[in-house]
């Protein structure tokens, strides 16, 4: 019998998660050839919105940028209005922006990772990852009143404090977290399921990596110890000790390594935070706004989140544009994708973490 | 003492040729010491020329920033490119007018440009010359280039959908038919 190429559409709804991408599939047989994308579907103009919208404001709108990096988004927002204000915001804000966000990043890796054993059809794992990251959910519940978006930085600090009852709160909930990410990480390394589905899948070789520019775990998990949080530190970073966790088999499995991994790094920098505690403020005033251009960029649980910013002098800005992980990424789906069969389609994309709502603004 | 700027001096100096004068450059560091190096190119086509120098110092494309400059008053268009070498920033702005009204891809230097200037087509209508697929987006190709940009009144834009306005111009359109 023959092979024939075809096209196949794949989406635009459920393909991995619940949001719209159109794919485009050049398939021999089962094969993948090819790959074309189509997006588009939720663009909201959201940089448009936030030239209309005081600085102020637009820490509320970027942090709803995204759900999983809603946290990374206000944070590097406000370092990108801090750096063109030409403000230092106070040492005890500098951790805690590094404690939510890292809490932050625990959820969003579970989340992920959760995912990839749904779309395997590991139904119990994917259930006990998600109960294990209730544990996080609560500590965001319990400290910043909200489960998703914590609503914590501000221009010149945070808004709320963390109280010395709270902080003890998060070393006790870190005790209960950590031997069940350990738990799901030996699941993860040596369940036949997972690594029959996943080990070998999706290669993104290095120089493929490099050439794509992609970010965060998708470049980690192709041995590219890319990490904004070494590479140009900011807030409380430098003064804390954490590991750039890179893995070298450039394929599905990978990246979740690297993604469990780094719970492991983040449970370590919110118990730092937590020691290290500076007293002090939580957050100075804005000052002036002068004529000034400026740009800043962190690591999101994604990856490289950057913003660029022009003030004119007036509290709303003529130009504020930002850069999302996932923006990086997508194009690693052509990469990974070939060689792939259509069944393994939904948890190559999963392993980029994608996020459309973001990517689309 | 004078605070000094992480950079790479040859990459500064390399960048530093393709301004026209020394006020097209600054240099800038944040709180936490992370240098930002600015350049503002004396042409657009210089872009391709310092894509190429940045590729030879591995430097990564992050984001590329298209605006309307609100100084000149014209409407003209401003693109910003930021690079990353080292956990550096590298910013490099070109300015289009209408004696240089285009700009050159960096997507045959820099993969990752693709999205991005195929986003600037779109939404700012910035015109590139040479890029290798120069498709749509996220924008459906019957759209005009830089339509978001455009004041749209609401009663046009919800296409008359709560007055009576619509049932008029369907029926108009059944009976013309007829």
């Amino acid at each position: 019998m023959s092979i024939s190429t075809y096209t196949m559409p794949l989406g635009p709804v459920h393909v991995a998660l619940e949001e719209p991408v159109y794919f485009h599939l050049t398939v021999e047989g089962e094969d993948i050839k090819n790959v074309e994308l189509t997006s588009g579907h939720v663009h909201r103009g959201m940089e448009r919105m936030a030239m209309q919208r005081t600085l102020v404001k637009n820490v509320t709108l970027t942090e709803r940028v995204c759900s999983l990096c809603s946290n990374s988004h206000s944070f590097t927002y406000s370092m990108v209005v801090e750096n063109a204000l030409n403000l230092a915001i106070p040492e005890r804000a500098k951790y805690l922006r590094v404690m939510a966000e890292e809490i932050k990043r625990v959820a969003s890796h579970l989340f992920n990772t959760a995912i990839q054993a749904h779309i395997a059809g590991f139904k119990s794992l994917f259930m006990h990852v998600m109960e294990v990251r209730e544990v996080v959910q609560d500590i965001k519940e319990t400290v910043y009143g909200n489960r998703m978006n914590l609503a914590s930085n501000c221009i010149g600090g945070v808004k709320c404090d963390v109280t010395n009852e709270l902080l003890d709160y998060i070393m006790k909930q870190l005790e209960v977290l950590e031997p069940q990410t350990d738990e799901l990480y030996d699941i993860f390394q040596t369940n036949h399921i997972m690594l029959t589905r996943t080990k070998g899948l999706g290669l993104l070789p290095t120089e493929d990596a490099l050439a794509l520019g992609v970010v965060g775990p998708v470049a980690r998990g192709s041995g590219i110890a890319r990490d904004v949080r070494r590479d140009s530190p900011y807030a409380a970073y430098p003064d804390l000790e954490f590991d750039v966790i890179t893995e070298p088999g450039c394929c599905v499995h990978s990246r979740t390594m690297v993604r469990l991994r780094e719970i492991k790094e983040s449970i370590k920098l919110i118990r730092q935070c937590c020691d290290k505690m500076p007293e002090g403020p939580v957050c100075v005033h804005m000052g002036k706004i002068p004529v000034n251009e400026a740009f800043a960029h962190s690591e999101a649980p994604r990856g490289e989140v950057s913003y660029y910013i022009r003030t004119n002098g007036t509290d709303i800005p003529s130009r504020l544009k930002w850069r999302v992980p996932s923006y990086m990424n997508w194009k690693a789906l052509s990469v990974m994708m070939k060689g792939a069969q259509i069944a393994e389609v939904a948890l190559v994309l999963n392993s980029i973490d994608p996020c459309v709502s973001c990517t689309e603004r | 003492m004078q605070e000094v700027i992480k950079g790479h001096p040859q990459l500064i100096d390399a960048l530093a040729r393709l301004c026209p004068n020394e006020n097209a450059i600054k240099h800038t560091a944040d709180h936490y010491g992370n240098g930002y190096h600015w350049f503002r190119l004396a042409t657009p086509h210089n872009i391709k020329e310092a894509a190429k120098t940045l590729k030879g110092f591995r430097a990564r494309l992050a984001m590329i920033s298209a605006y309307t400059n609100e100084e000149s008053g014209d409407g003209t268009k401003e693109l910003c490119y930021h690079f990353d070498v080292d956990g550096t920033i590298y910013n490099l702005t070109v300015g289009q007018n209408q004696e240089w009204p285009i700009v050159p891809s960096i997507t045959p230097e820099f993969a990752n440009a693709d999205w991005h200037e195929r986003e600037m087509m779109e939404l700012y209508s910035i015109k590139v010359t040479d890029h290798p697929d120069p498709k749509r987006l996220f924008l459906d190709e019957k759209l005009d280039a830089g339509l978001l940009a455009t004041a749209v009144p609401l009663s046009v834009m919800m296409n008359g959908a709560s007055s009576k306005d619509l049932w008029e111009r369907i029926l108009s359109e059944k009976e013309q038919k007829q």
